[in-house]
């Protein structure tokens, strides 16, 4: 079952996600809106890795490429009139139904082979899309005359809460306890009859729907960006870089990570703008090698020092 | 000149070897017995250096051994012939015994080194540069100790050498083995051919469940009816 | 037909490179169990060391090999001494994890770095024999390209060398087959690790130099030539420095056979199609060992 400290946490999420409901209410500047818009998608991101690299073991190193598939039909679509919810939910089937085809075999691919696999899949998405669509998207004027911030905000609040949702059903779920099971030693897991390739194939869903949810968000949110943008490898090592930071296979990590990972960039990028991913990248090394759990591990090290302490 | 005190090795959880103690005198040859899981390999392992012990000490001609790195294990002059020979299957004859060679202390001995081992197997000679994936396992067990041999070492260890190899070659090794320590190398020799093992050594420990259980002039441990009994067989024990 | 035989011809030309690039990738995998996907960014960077070597210190472009080289070497062991002599402390199969991870977020930050340095322009190395060809019947082969390709040859067998040859490369082989027993041998298997790594690092300064000159280099390469270097190794296994050469010629001449039959624009893709599609033909690996 999901641990009891998950659990916490997920209700501790969801409620500040509640409170931030109210936010819009309260008359903020656009970029106090925008700030907070960009954690609620980074959340989404990172969760929506967090799930096939936590709980199903397998490090996937392309996953811009479902959050670009998202943004690419979901944009299409809106863009011809489709109701922007309709055209994500379109966006979304897209991208789960692209890794089913491949994920299929390719889960068959131990770690690393998946993981260049899935390097090499980005990059064909990515190239292929920036030699058959090179020219910039931009939305009509009319378009532009009735954007509202506030609408991208609640979608993306909304997105944020059903990943996480989404995560914490899945850790406490049967289907959740037999990822575990195969993250800690595949082998050991078939032989017990877990079915792994199934339960794998339904990790690689539930995370490319998400990231195909979050590729539509994206698409609704920006004016104007190339088709191949959010195609590109630097989203994929965000939501790694996140996930990491807080803690892979946890439901509080990627959270933990994407608020930490957004607040200190935009820190950063007003005093140091070129070397956050420098920064970055550092301190990425260090929690792979240091310190893997992320922020999750060094908390329940904290806890654990401290009970120490205590006198008796 | 090699002694083991109250050694605890560990794989994991996994308790190995609990307290185990025991020497290797200049010139001696020790043998080591005891069933499959015993912890035989475990113990030649960990005095190599490829694992560390939880607990004891090794000491060699006095200098404390037990967390040095394995290639200064050999530089000291203690060499191991692995379980399985681990040779290196893509190269020649000849350049695994090059490489037996590579530690500072034999690097300049190596002609000299060469004719030992050639000496010793003259099989070698004319195979020397063949692959070695193409040997007999006999001629790969020549192989294995001739490397440990090119490495100039004082103490010489073996896991099993007679593991799958015809019997008249294995008593061509253990011919050669004689004849390696009577040029002065003390040898320590992990055995499921307890026969051969005790015939040839000065001195033998049995291993059992991690322990030693017990220990002896190697001909008061062939005549010791447990071991005849656990190791050989029925009718050796009739035969005491 | 004369136009295709000139389309392959470039393909076998830029194969070499592909080649050379992934020697110093097999070469670290195969002796230490380290995928370093950053090592596209290496051959970009050592790309850059030779431009600038040839703008500031006026050195011959096929000379500054001699400058890069020891430089990339260098910078290889140092890259070593202070990020992967880390990973290598993990079993196998977390090595091969995090040095994917690693790898993927230095790769990133070295191409940020090179973005910020250099901006994201393409530059070339121009040789005053730039433009020379020759001519072979109706085949015209760009010298500058086919000096090359020659060099790369040369690299590739010097390394073949090295590794049959020098005591060193010897150890390094037998790292690379067992490194219990190469311990028990005498080899101080983390000495063999640095000097495979920087080996590995000198073979992409050097595939760095010649792409300079031969075609150009921008921060962008960076990943492409990760993927080249991947598929060659994938395609060719490990363990021979010569296979792993031919195998880069191999892919060359495919990309621009596939080129010239669906054209230009979809060169790139090919490569990885036909790269995922054996990974996913041959679940178990292609590293067969």
């Amino acid at each position: 079952m999901i641990a009891r400290g998950e659990r916490r946490w997920a209700l501790g999420i969801l409620l500040a996600l509640v409170v931030l409901a109210f936010l819009p209410l309260a008359g903020p500047r656009d970029d106090i809106l925008n700030f907070v818009f960009l954690i609620l998608l980074s959340i989404t991101l990172a969760q929506s890795w967090n799930i096939v690299a936590g709980y199903a073991g397998q490090v996937n190193l392309g996953h811009a490429a479902f959050f670009g598939l998202g943004a690419l039909l979901a944009r299409t679509l809106w863009i011809q009139g489709v109701p922007i919810v309709l055209a994500m939910v379109a966006g979304a089937a897209l991208a789960t139904a692209f890794a089913l085809v491949i994920g299929a075999p390719a889960f068959r691919l131990r770690g690393a082979y998946f993981a260049i696999g899935t390097l090499a899949l980005g990059e064909i998405l990515r190239t292929t899309v920036s030699n058959v669509l090179p020219e910039i998207s931009t939305l009509p004027a009319a378009t532009i005359a009735g954007y509202r911030l506030t609408h991208r905000y609640y979608l993306a609040l909304a997105l944020a809460a059903a990943s996480v949702v989404a995560v914490a059903a899945l850790a406490g779920s049967r289907a959740g306890l037999g990822m575990q099971a195969i993250r800690e030693d595949e082998e050991a897991a078939e032989a017990s009859g877990v079915g792994a390739l199934r339960l794998k194939l339904t990790a690689l869903a539930l995370s490319t729907a998400l990231a195909g949810f979050a590729g539509g968000l994206f698409a609704y949110y920006h004016i104007s960006y190339y088709p191949s943008h959010p195609f590109g490898p630097h989203w994929t090592f965000d939501a790694l870089l996140m996930t990491f930071i807080g803690g892979v296979g946890t439901l509080q990590g990627p959270v933990l990570g994407a608020v930490l990972y957004v607040v200190l960039k935009e820190y950063l990028a007003v005093r140091w703008v070129d070397f956050h991913l420098l920064i970055f990248g550092a301190l990425f090394i260090a929690i792979v090698l240091l310190l893997p759990g992320g922020l999750v591990q060094a908390q329940h090290a904290i806890i654990r020092a401290l009970d120490r302490r205590r006198p008796r | 000149m090699l002694e083991i005190r109250d050694l605890d090795a560990a794989y994991g959880d996994i308790r190995v070897l609990s307290g185990v103690s025991l020497s290797v005198g200049p010139g001696e040859i020790v043998a080591l017995l005891g069933p499959n899981g015993a912890g035989k390999s475990t113990l030649l392992t960990t005095i190599a250096g490829l694992l560390r012990p939880r607990a004891g000490a090794i000491r060699w001609q006095g200098d404390d051994l037990t967390a040095l790195r394995p290639h200064l294990v050999v530089e000291r002059g203690v060499a191991l012939v692995p379980e399985g020979r681990r040779l290196f299957g893509t190269m020649t004859v000849e350049e695994n015994l090059e490489l037996g060679a590579f530690a500072a202390r034999a690097r300049h001995q190596r002609a000299a080194g060469f004719e030992r081992v050639y000496a010793l197997f003259p099989d070698l000679r004319d195979r020397r540069r063949q692959l070695v994936r193409a040997l007999s396992g006999g001629q790969q067990q020549m192989v294995a100790v001739g490397r440990a041999l090119m490495a100039q070492p004082a103490l010489l260890m073996l896991d099993e050498p007679s593991l799958g190899i015809a019997p008249r070659l294995v008593a061509a090794i253990f011919a050669a083995l004689a004849e390696i320590n009577r040029a002065g190398v003390a040898v320590f020799l992990v055995e499921q051919n307890v026969q051969a093992a005790l015939t040839l050594a000065h001195r033998a420990y049995v291993l059992e469940s991690g322990r030693i259980a017990s220990q002896g002039a190697a001909a008061d441990v062939l005549r010791d009816p447990h071991v005849r009994r656990a190791y050989l067989g029925p009718l050796a024990v009739s035969r005491a | 037909m004369s136009v295709l035989a000139q389309q392959l011809l470039l393909g076998l030309l830029i194969g070499g490179l592909y080649g050379l690039a992934a020697a110093g990738l097999s070469l670290v995998f195969g002796v230490m169990k380290v995928l370093d996907v950053a090592h596209g960014e290496l051959i970009m960077l050592g790309g850059y060391a030779a431009f600038f070597a040839v703008a500031f210190l006026g050195l011959d472009p096929f000379g500054s090999l001699a400058v890069v080289i020891p430089v990339s070497l260098l910078f290889g062991a140092v890259l070593y001494l202070g990020l992967f002599a880390f990973v290598v402390r993990a079993d196998e199969e977390t090595r091969v994890k995090n040095s994917l991870l690693i790898g993927f977020g230095l790769a990133l930050a070295f191409h940020a770095l090179a973005v910020r340095l250099w901006t994201a322009d393409e530059r070339s190395i121009i040789t005053p024999y730039g433009g020379s060809v020759l001519m072979v019947g109706d085949l015209a082969i760009p010298l500058v390209r086919l000096l090359s390709l020659l060099l790369a040859f040369l690299l590739i067998g010097g390394l073949h060398l090295l590794l049959a040859r020098w005591r060193w490369g010897k150890a390094i082989r037998a790292t690379a087959e067992d490194w219990q027993a190469a311990l028990l041998t005498g080899i101080d298997v983390r000495r063999a690790y640095l000097l495979a790594f920087a080996l590995g690092t000198g073979l992409a300064g050097a595939a760095g130099t010649l792409v300079s000159i031969a075609y150009s280099i921008s921060p962008a390469i960076g990943l492409e030539w990760t993927l080249k270097a991947l598929i060659v190794v994938v395609l060719a296994g490990l363990g021979s420095m010569i296979g792993t050469f031919v195998g880069g010629l191999v892919l060359g001449v495919a990309e621009a056979a596939s080129a010239a039959a669906f054209g230009g624009a979809y060169r790139e893709i090919v490569g990885l199609v036909i790269f995922v599609l054996v990974l996913i033909a041959r679940p178990k690996g292609l590293f067969g060992r």
